[in-house]
């Protein structure tokens, strides 16, 4: 079938938080380049899901690989995994003591060691590329909701990862700014990211994703491409939720 | 949550003015001229005993400040680290950080100071000072861990999870993001606690250490001179805690320029 393997391997994951289970025997497999785009009523465990990914969330069982690490594995270095795993939040999280600038250099100057003027360029590039190269200097309190976001994106993006994770990116924003969040992750995946994405944007997951997952109650109920996912969902639940969104 | 700006209330020491609050702003000014205004008078109108008295206090000052500050840094040292093990995830690192301080919280100032006074004479001879020093140290370490500890759980998780998915380890997350955020809510509480230590100091001249205070006693015991002494040495201290609280107040101005708009 697939000749290269799966980038994310999640298998028969099941996650508690004390007694309550978040996640319910979940598999997924996402190959290098892949867009999956997850779905789901509030409180199904997409952001569980998302954040098992790069152990954030700890697994009660089950097996999750991320580029041939495993990530319950002790022996490995979860840091360097983390590396290769970007993520960004609802709450764009910048740090708030450091401008634009410094947030995209501090990872790759502290952990990879690369020259401040190397890191700089790089990130000049990376705020050139998400359109807020001209708040370089600026703290975040000082941008909008969607130049955070996007700022966001492109600290990420300044280590290099191999994989994108976005956890409702677009949720926080007010309704004028989500468009300019969407553009650069549109850019993003036409580039060829491989990329997990929470979403309510079902634009969005039509335009860019591989497949589409629905969850709901912590299980994975349906996975399917978005042309047959949207228009022909086979679950129940997921024509019921779809019917409650469109 | 990480939009609401955090005010740690310790309640004891001296208030730091904020710009914004005018009452205590103006209680300031009218404190200090007036301070400033009956030194003036009992220096110009009585030289005798007063100026004398000046006169012979400036050693103490500088003991009490010497005091002060070596016992403020080991408490910061000590605070820090007791910050950090109270929110450390080992539980045995946990379990002695709280220890510490449940145990200095419940014993008075004066008492520690005693205690460590004559526990260490048994030990080792240490001078005077040095005993002193470490007993307010130690005492203010345990009160500064619950400033770090309260400023460190007032940051954001997000800003933690960053740093995380970024690939920092704990204690780098710690470093680079948590502390220097940290440092905004600290600062006032810890100034306070400076003010206060400076104050608690006073306690030291029981113990045979030259501060201000214990100058002051030599002085009246001498001249008899009691009600004289004591009203001088109201007036250095309020004097020399109302400037600092002024300057903690602009220090503190200062560090806030990120998250002014
Ligand atoms: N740290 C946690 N402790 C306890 N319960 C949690 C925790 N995180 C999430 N949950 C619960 O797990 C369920 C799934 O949460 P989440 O993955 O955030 O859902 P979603 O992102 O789909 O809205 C929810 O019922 C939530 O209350
Ligand atoms: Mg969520």
């Amino acid at each position: 079938m697939n000749v290269v393997d799966p980038i994310i391997k999640i298998e028969h994951v099941n996650t508690f938080f004390g007694s309550f289970q978040a996640l319910s025997d979940v598999s997924l497999s996402v190959h290098p380049g892949e867009k999956v785009v997850v779905i789901g009523p509030s409180g199904s465990g997409k952001s569980t899901l998302l954040r098992t990914i790069n152990r954030l969330e700890k697994i009660s069982s089950g097996s999750i690989v991320v580029d041939g690490h495993a990530l319950n594995d002790p022996s490995q270095n979860i840091n360097k995994i983390r590396e290769e795993v970007g993520m960004v939040f609802q709450s764009f999280n910048l740090f708030r003591h450091m401008t634009v600038l410094e947030n995209l250099t501090l990872a790759p100057v502290k952990l990879r060691k690369q020259q401040k003027s190397q890191a700089e360029k790089y990130a000049m590039e990376l705020l050139a590329k998400v359109g807020v190269a001209d708040k370089a200097a600026s703290y975040p309190v000082q941008l909008s909701g969607g130049q955070q976001q996007r700022v966001a994106i492109a600290r990420a993006l300044a280590m290099n990862p191999a994989i994108m994770l976005f956890d409702e990116p677009t949720s926080a924003l007010d309704p004028e700014m989500i468009g300019e969040v969407l553009d650069v992750m549109v850019t993003l995946a036409r580039e060829g990211m491989t990329m997990v994405v929470v979403t309510h944007e079902m634009g969005f997951a039509r335009e860019v994703a591989d497949k589409v997952v629905f969850m709901d109650g912590g299980r994975i109920l349906e996975v399917a491409p978005p042309d047959t996912f949207f228009d022909h969902p086979v679950h129940e639940r997921t024509r019921a939720f779809l019917k409650q969104i469109l | 949550m990480s939009e609401k700006k955090v005010i740690i209330d310790v309640g004891d020491g001296a208030a730091i003015p904020r710009p914004e609050d005018k009452g205590l702003l103006s209680a300031w000014w009218l404190s200090f001229v007036g301070t400033l205004a009956v030194l003036a008078y009992l220096l110009i109108f009585h030289p005798d005993p007063y100026l004398r008295l000046l006169k012979f206090l400036p050693d103490g000052i500088v003991v009490t400040f010497q005091v002060t500050i070596a016992s403020i840094c080991l408490a910061l040292i000590l605070g820090l680290l007791a910050g950090l093990g109270r929110i450390s995830r080992n539980r045995i690192v946990n379990l002695v950080a709280s220890t510490y301080v449940e145990i200095i919280r419940g014993i008075p100032l004066l008492v520690q100071l005693f205690y460590i006074y004559f526990a260490l004479g048994r030990i080792v001879r240490v001078p005077d000072m040095v005993a002193a020093i470490i007993a307010l140290g130690f005492c203010y370490g345990a009160y500064m861990g619950e400033v770090f500890r309260a400023g460190i759980m007032s940051i954001d998780n997000g800003q933690t999870e960053a740093s995380l998915s970024l690939g920092f380890n704990r204690s780098q997350t710690m470093r680079y993001v948590i502390l220097p955020q940290a440092w905004r809510t600290i600062l006032p509480p810890v100034g306070n606690e400076f003010i206060a230590l400076l104050k608690d100091t006073s306690l030291v001249s029981i113990i045979a250490v030259s501060d201000i205070l214990r100058r002051g006693r030599e002085f009246a015991s001498e001249s008899f001179l009691y009600f004289e002494t004591y009203t001088l040495i109201a007036i250095i201290y309020l004097l020399i805690t109302l400037i600092l609280s002024k300057f903690l107040s602009n220090v503190e101005q200062r560090l806030s320029h990120y998250e002014r708009r």
